[in-house]
């Protein structure tokens, strides 16, 4: 089956060929246009020059991934239905849809979440999409606007066994990057000033690390990064190496000890992990290490996957599109009709 | 109506927000300014709660804008804006803010409101709560005019 994904749901403009058959997962074409550093200028995504830059950008890309193949070689069309900006995911959506109206070809809604869910399984040799032995798998999916964490019993089979309370991971370090002057985003700068600081000098709180329920808050311990801040009459550039290394050390084990709990929990046999704070080092140090400990396996994505691509989206609107009945598919022939963004669309 | 509430902790801010949402009746703007941390996305926890929203309320900040349909009689839609990331109102106009500024059945607040002043006007009433802080880490003064 051959997939074209579409995926505008902040500020990447992403589109994937993807070619599944007999399991085998063959990536022929991806092409992404990031839009960081037109916005970093503003501390943050504009979602109107967002969406201004997505409508240039989308036509040249399909043209380079699609522009010379036959239409009768694509299967289905795959395209982020949410969550995400709604100015943004319009662009996508509305594109998606005229090639499938004017294609006649299936159209696939595809929650942007279960994107970063499959992540790990891209350009990854250890994993194949028709392994079974890794589950149940605990997933952790993090990034910006999302912290949560899954049980995964199958492909398309999972349960939220809890997420964040207030802040996302990410935001906590685009935020805490802010208090600290750092720019924008937060992620990479504090993982760069961390790897200079002691973590032995300051000690910020684990908040719900040890909470019965797998929910997360980071909202409390930027407030906390916040109160230490201001109790410093000047900061140096130490001071701030170790709030960074100390700040991204108590997210870091947070994550890390709900996961291994879950993995206790229920059994799992890997522990996998996806999004855009999927790129801190650390934060895949300490869960390769954990996950040795625990004798499980670990599957996080290579890193041009942690950050929103269209070709997540393809495969999982592949295996989303597998788990239909044969009616359900039917009605993806005049999705065109119906697909609608869902900026607030939860997994 | 001008008022300076004293809050020791979150969960004062939260029972202050609960309190001040009973009175609401639809079409009220709450417009929320304080620094990072000073509790602006727990009052609209309170507000929520307040209104019977009963799940939990994350923040708003990546996605701009999330809608709620709280248990009221009269008020269906609770919209929790975030500015921290915008520059200009046109931004917020853009996906969809101004079809909920003038509506009967909707309670707004918006986080970091100082940054789309021009919008407020839009509304019927607007409340500004301003949260600053206290002596202690943890205490706030919540003004509300």
């Amino acid at each position: 089956m051959r997939i074209l994904a579409i995926e505008s749901s902040c500020d990447e403009t992403a589109v994937s060929l993807l070619n599944i058959t007999d399991g085998k997962l063959n990536i022929e074409k991806k092409v992404i246009a990031s839009q960081a550093s037109l916005h970093a200028q503003y501390g943050g995504v504009v979602p109107e020059v967002a969406a201004r830059k997505h409508v240039e950008v989308i036509i040249p890309l399909l043209d380079k991934v699609a522009g010379k193949i036959s239409v009768a070689e694509i299967d289905l069309i795959a395209v982020t239905e949410g969550p995400g900006l709604v100015t943004s995911l319009l662009v996508g959506i509305e594109t998606a849809k005229t090639l499938a109206y004017i294609w006649q070809k299936p159209l696939i809604g595809v929650n942007h979440l279960s994107g970063h869910l499959y992540s790990p399984w891209l350009d990854n040799e250890h994993l194949d999409i028709t392994r079974q032995d890794i589950f149940p798998a605990v997933s952790l999916i993090v990034s910006g606007g999302h912290t949560e964490i899954l049980l995964l019993k199958d492909y398309g089979s999972y349960k939220i066994l809890g997420r964040t309370r207030d802040d996302a991971a990410g935001e906590a370090f685009d935020k805490v990057a802010k208090l600290l002057d750092l720019g924008y985003p937060g992620g990479p700068e504090i993982s760069k000033r961390a790897m200079n600081g002691d973590k032995k000098v300051l000690d910020f709180p684990r908040p719900m690390i040890d909470a019965k329920s797998y929910d997360f808050s980071f909202s409390g311990l930027k407030t906390a990064v916040r109160y230490h801040i201001n109790e410093q009459p000047m900061l140096s550039e130490k001071d701030i190496d170790n709030i960074c290394v100390s700040f991204q050390q108590a997210v870091v084990d947070v994550l890390t000890t709900k996961a291994e709990r879950a993995v206790k929990e229920y059994g799992a046999n890997s522990i996998l992990l996806g999004g855009g704070v999927a790129a801190n080092k650390e934060l895949r140090k300490q869960l390769i290490i954990t996950a040795d400990r625990l004798n499980v396996e670990f599957h996080c994505p290579a890193l041009e996957y942690t950050g929103d691509n269209a070709t997540m989206i393809g495969l999982a609107g592949y295996i989303a599109y597998q788990t239909l009945s044969p009616v359900s598919r039917l009605k993806l022939e005049d999705n065109w009709r119906r697909l609608e963004p869902q900026p607030n669309l939860g997994l | 109506m001008e008022k300076k509430i004293k809050s020791r902790n979150e969960a004062d801010t939260l029972n202050t927000a609960k309190k001040f949402v009973a009175e609401f009746t639809g079409g009220e703007v709450v417009a929320l300014s304080g620094e990072l941390g000073a509790g602006k996305t727990i009052f609209c926890k309170g507000l929520a709660q307040g209104l019977g929203y009963k799940k939990v309320i994350t923040s708003p900040t990546f996605v701009l804008m999330k809608v709620y349909h709280p248990d009221h009689p009269v008020i269906k839609n609770f919209v929790h804006v975030d500015c921290y990331r915008v520059d200009s109102s046109d931004d917020l106009s853009g996906i969809g803010l101004g079809d909920y500024l003038k509506r009967n059945d909707t309670v707004v607040a918006i986080e970091w409101a100082e940054k789309v002043k021009d919008l407020l006007s839009q509304a019927r009433k607007v409340y500004k709560v301003k949260i600053k802080s206290g002596k202690g880490d943890l205490e706030r003064t919540i003004e509300i005019s």
